[in-house]
């Protein structure tokens, strides 16, 4: 029974919860087993709510939603949970034992869902890098190959649903955060439009605008569920994305049409060189959508290859930065020093201190306005833009570690594996990753399509025939052996 | 058509009427708006850069734009929407001095000739806006037709002088901080600061002040701005967000009686503010007005209105966007913006207060969300509106801002009663609206202004176009005003 409920995906497992077949609490239990059983070799859960999750289980007040019953985790970065623990991967929140005082919107709706949360998951420190190895915590595996890493920074929740911990689990995506752990380990990853879901109550937006939570998943249904669940404004929000005409599940198995897809094989820039597995992937994606009738052609937005994109981009993460360390500096009532954070924590905010408000305000300006011509070749007749999610397959662990001769290696390498997502972040369109290559060693590789602003409902509708066309839901990772 | 005073006297809608019917041409209304300029700006300085020979050379050519104010005379305000090939100052001398031309219209330029609006000229406002009135060193202060001698608000006041004297029926402004309501509010017209996001601020720009400020117009009556919203209102592609879009045309909220609203009124500004008797007596008025209409009028308001450390962060927040400003025109001008080169005023507040690392300044944002949010649930928890007065007192005589190097921030400490009521909805992004319904036994304009929650613009015009057919203003004409044909 617990091997066969942990191949089931959300939507699955709700099911048998709504007919009566699984209690909640069965559900739960046997997703306590298997985070006990393989949690030793991943790290994923860093912070276990096993009591708390049984006794949400067996309440009456367990909300009927949607995901009524489903086993579910949260990223310990960006959504809070009134009573838990919250440290963002940083040691000092961990050493200050810092506990939530207050739900966030996102949590709540999460519950309101009838999701069950089971624990906390890994983050890198603040999560602008992209594998998740905090000193806090220690290193998050990949479960497809221990050795490396499951990317970042919600790579502790992709480690926890690619080995079936449980079926789906919160993640958040400022630079590729989603879609990249996606990725690495072999699961649907969608980071939504700006604004489609609330950073309430303690923030209206992150790193300006760049921030969006929702979840990994197993299935494209799931993810089409999920945000079902948490989408749309809460009170006093300062934007919100437009509201869908329908329910998203409803564009899973909805005819796509024939669309007009713009494919590029790897990044622009000559000095990221893509690996030829993940242009393999976005090749053989290529494939699989002209076999499923849509028309693909090499063309994409051409200010993709403007290299300025990135180094303004960047400055808002180190701005974001500077800031959280001011932010959580005030909340615990203690000022943040050099020894409380990791070196590249402290380079990053280093950074973001030097640069001026006007220089920030000026950045900004200059990304909306790249955003326009982003945002012009959606315009312009395309329908979807195809990409590898990243250039390299996943990294080894211990990658990001400065050496003495590259003190910068962490934040270069961030740079390199966030590029091809990253553009979307500031631009604010939807984003999926999805699990359709493997390398020969047996490494998942994650290709993206990108959707004009607020057509999560496109990205849904392809994503599910590319699942029903090649499905990935039997790949599983070694550690699930 | 001769009769040029009765053309003055009607708004934007109307004169598109005439357009339409073939009973006037394009080129006759801009011939009559020409003729009102030239008869009325010597007073009132309210114009600064005529276009004639373009407007009258667009209204009997080709490209005029074939929308619903087809052949309608128009000012752009001098800053916020540039046109093609047209000065673009900002209020600046330094912008003056280097004789600056716009390469291109922005969107709301470019919508606002496809609505077919003819461009007569620009606007005065202050140096880059950064004020409740429009008494730049650049261009010289603009006089209220209602009083000359007098502020006629800012910083949209040259577009609010001009309306008002009857030169155009309605003409661009933009808000930051209440520079469309407090200029309405002082020369008696309709201005609406629409919801964040509503209009775009394309191309160059996603947002302006940390999505403070906002575009529109100022008019005479509700349904010019109603039709104009309906004109220019959407995202264009790129835009990092935008509001929801309305479930029906906003004109058509017009004619629909609002419902029994539930209304809060207040007419106390924050502590050390003191509001003048004339303004409580019209925001009073005015809920006694909308009482007899029909509508529940209490006293009661959000509780974060008065929230110290907001308030402080809206300004940190403007004055760091001015500061960004005066850098970004330092780039495209290709040398430094110094001391000498701008009023005392703005270099006060760019180095006093916007001088800030951008991790503050990221924290001011916070706290204008923060704001936002806890604004937001007052609406939520069951009011429709809430009344206060536009400004905390009547128009002002010219002067009264004027700071100097050694006193830079004197103006800008002076304008506090003038933008306590208004800027809190720059910070929320909720639409708000100046509506003239009282008038001073000066004879001067006060008004009253009404605050719907986030993106119910339906719900201002509905309620404003039924309080204008209740209570017409349209007949009630300032000291200056169109005469000569």
């Amino acid at each position: 029974m617990e091997k066969e409920l942990s191949r089931l995906d959300a939507t699955a497992c709700a099911d048998l919860v709504r007919r009566g077949e699984v209690k909640p609490l069965e559900l739960v239990e046997a997703a306590i087993a298997r985070i006990e059983e393989i949690n030793p070799k991943l790290n994923a859960v860093i912070t276990p709510l096993f009591e708390k999750a049984c006794a949400a289980a067996q309440s009456p007040g367990l909300p009927d939603g949607p995901l009524r019953g489903v086993p579910f985790l949260l990223k310990d970065l960006g959504v809070q949970t009134q009573g838990d623990p919250f440290h963002a991967g940083m040691k000092f929140l961990k050493d200050n034992h810092h506990v939530s005082d207050h739900d966030t919107f996102l949590a709540a709706k999460f519950r309101e869902a009838g999701l069950i949360v089971l624990g906390k998951t890994n983050t890198p420190e603040l999560g602008p890098i992209t594998t998740t190895e905090p000193i806090a915590y220690g290193p998050t595996r990949n479960p497809w190959d221990t050795t490396r890493s499951p990317a970042g920074s919600s790579g502790g929740s992709a480690a926890a649903v690619a080995s079936r911990m449980v079926p789906m689990a919160h993640a958040n995506d400022g630079g590729g955060s989603i879609r990249m752990p996606a990725s690495a380990c072999g699961l649907v990853g969608l980071k939504p439009s700006r604004g489609r879901v609330s950073q309430g109550p303690d923030h209206g937006e992150i790193w300006s605008g760049c921030v969006a939570d929702l979840a990994v998943s197993i299935s494209v249904r799931d993810t089409a569920a999920v945000l079902d669940a948490v989408h749309g404004p809460c009170v006093g929000d300062p934007y919100f994305a437009p509201l869908p005409a329908r329910p998203y599940v409803e564009e899973v198995g909805a005819e796509p049409g024939n669309l007009r897809i713009g494919v590029l094989h790897g990044a622009l820039n000559p000095r990221l060189p893509t690996h030829p597995d993940c242009k393999a992937a976005a090749a053989a994606a290529a494939k699989l959508l002209e076999g499923l009738g849509h028309r693909v052609e090499e063309s994409w937005p051409e200010c993709m290859g403007e290299e300025e994109f990135s180094f303004r981009f960047g400055s808002l993460t180190f701005v974001g930065t500077a800031a959280d360390l001011d932010y959580w500096g005030a909340v615990v009532g203690k000022t943040i020093g050099p020894d409380d954070v990791e070196p590249y924590t402290w380079d990053l905010a280093e950074r973001g201190r030097a640069i001026t408000a006007s220089e920030y305000i000026q950045n900004v300006d200059w990304l909306h306005a790249y955003n326009r011509r982003l945002a012009a070749w959606w315009e312009g007749g395309f329908d979807l833009l195809l990409t590898p999610t990243f250039i390299d397959p996943p990294t080894p662990l211990g990658a990001f570690e400065p050496t003495q001769e590259e003190p910068l290696r962490g934040m270069l390498q961030a740079l390199r594996c966030a590029h091809l997502p990253s553009f979307f972040n500031m631009s604010g369109q939807p984003a999926i990753s999805l699990p359709l290559h493997w390398t020969e060693g047996g490494l998942p590789i994650g290709v993206q399509l990108v959707a004009a602003y607020g057509r999560e409902d496109l990205l849904i509708r392809v994503a599910a025939q590319l699942e029903a066309a090649a499905p990935w839901a039997d790949k599983l990772p070694p550690v699930c052996a | 058509m001769s009769n040029d005073r009765s053309l003055a006297t009607l708004d934007a809608t109307a004169q598109a009427d005439l357009v339409r019917r073939g009973e006037v041409k394009p080129l006759e209304l801009v011939d009559a708006a020409i003729e009102r300029i030239e008869e009325l700006n010597p007073r009132l300085n309210a114009v600064i850069a005529p276009l004639f020979d373009k407007a009258r050379a667009l209204a009997t050519g080709s490209q005029l734009g074939d929308g619903p104010f087809r052949g309608v005379p128009f000012l752009l305000k001098d800053m916020g929407s540039p046109s093609a090939g047209d000065p673009f100052h900002c209020g600046m001398q330094v912008l003056k001095d280097a004789a600056w031309v716009a390469e291109r219209d922005n969107v709301l330029a470019s919508r606002f000739r496809a609505a077919g609006l003819v461009f007569l000229g620009k606007t005065n406002t202050p140096e880059l806006g950064v004020s409740t009135t429009t008494e730049p060193a650049a261009y010289g202060p603009t006089h209220n037709p209602w009083k000359l001698g007098y502020s006629p608000g800012g910083s949209s006041g040259g577009a609010a002088a001009a309306v008002a004297s009857g030169m155009v029926p309605i003409a661009h402004a933009t808000d930051g901080g209440g520079s469309i309501r407090v200029p309405a509010a002082h020369c008696g017209l309709f201005g609406l600061k629409p919801s964040r996001g509503r209009i775009s601020m394309g191309p160059d720009i996603g947002q302006r002040w940390g999505g403070l400020s906002n575009e529109f117009v100022v008019s005479r009556s509700v349904r010019d701005s109603a039709s104009m919203l309906d004109a220019v209102h959407g995202p264009a592609p790129g835009d990092p967000y935008f509001a929801p879009l309305p479930a029906a045309p906003f004109a058509n909220a017009l004619a629909e009686p609002p419902g029994r609203l539930r209304i809060g009124i207040l007419t106390r500004a924050r502590d050390g503010v003191p509001v003048h008797a004339d303004c409580v007596a019209a925001a009073e008025a005015a809920a006694r007005k909308l009482e007899a209409l029909g509508h529940d009028v209490e006293e009661n308001h959000p509780d974060a209105l008065f929230d110290a450390e907001a308030l402080a962060a809206f300004s940190r927040v403007i004055a760091a966007s001015v500061g960004a400003s005066l850098d970004a025109w330092s780039a495209k001008l290709g040398r430094p913006i110094a001391e000498e080169d701008v009023e005392p005023a703005t270099w006060g507040i760019v180095e006093r207060l916007g001088r800030i690392p951008a991790h503050e300044y990221l924290k001011a944002l916070d706290l204008v969300h923060e704001f936002g949010r806890e604004m937001a649930a007052w609406w939520e928890g069951g009011f429709d509106l809430l009344l206060t007065p536009t400004a905390a007192e009547p128009p002002p005589p010219h002067g009264e801002f004027s700071a100097t190097p050694e006193q830079p921030l004197r103006g800008l400490a002076r304008s506090i009663p003038f933008s306590a009521f208004t800027m809190p909805y720059n910070a929320t992004g909720q639409p708000a609206a100046s509506l003239p319904l009282y008038w001073n036994d000066a004879e001067l304009p006060i008004g009253v202004q009404l605050v719907a929650a986030y993106a119910r613009e339906d719900l201002l015009l509905r309620v404003g176009a039924q309080l204008e057919r209740a209570h017409p203003w349209a007949d009630r004409l300032p000291q200056v005003f169109a005469n000569s044909g």
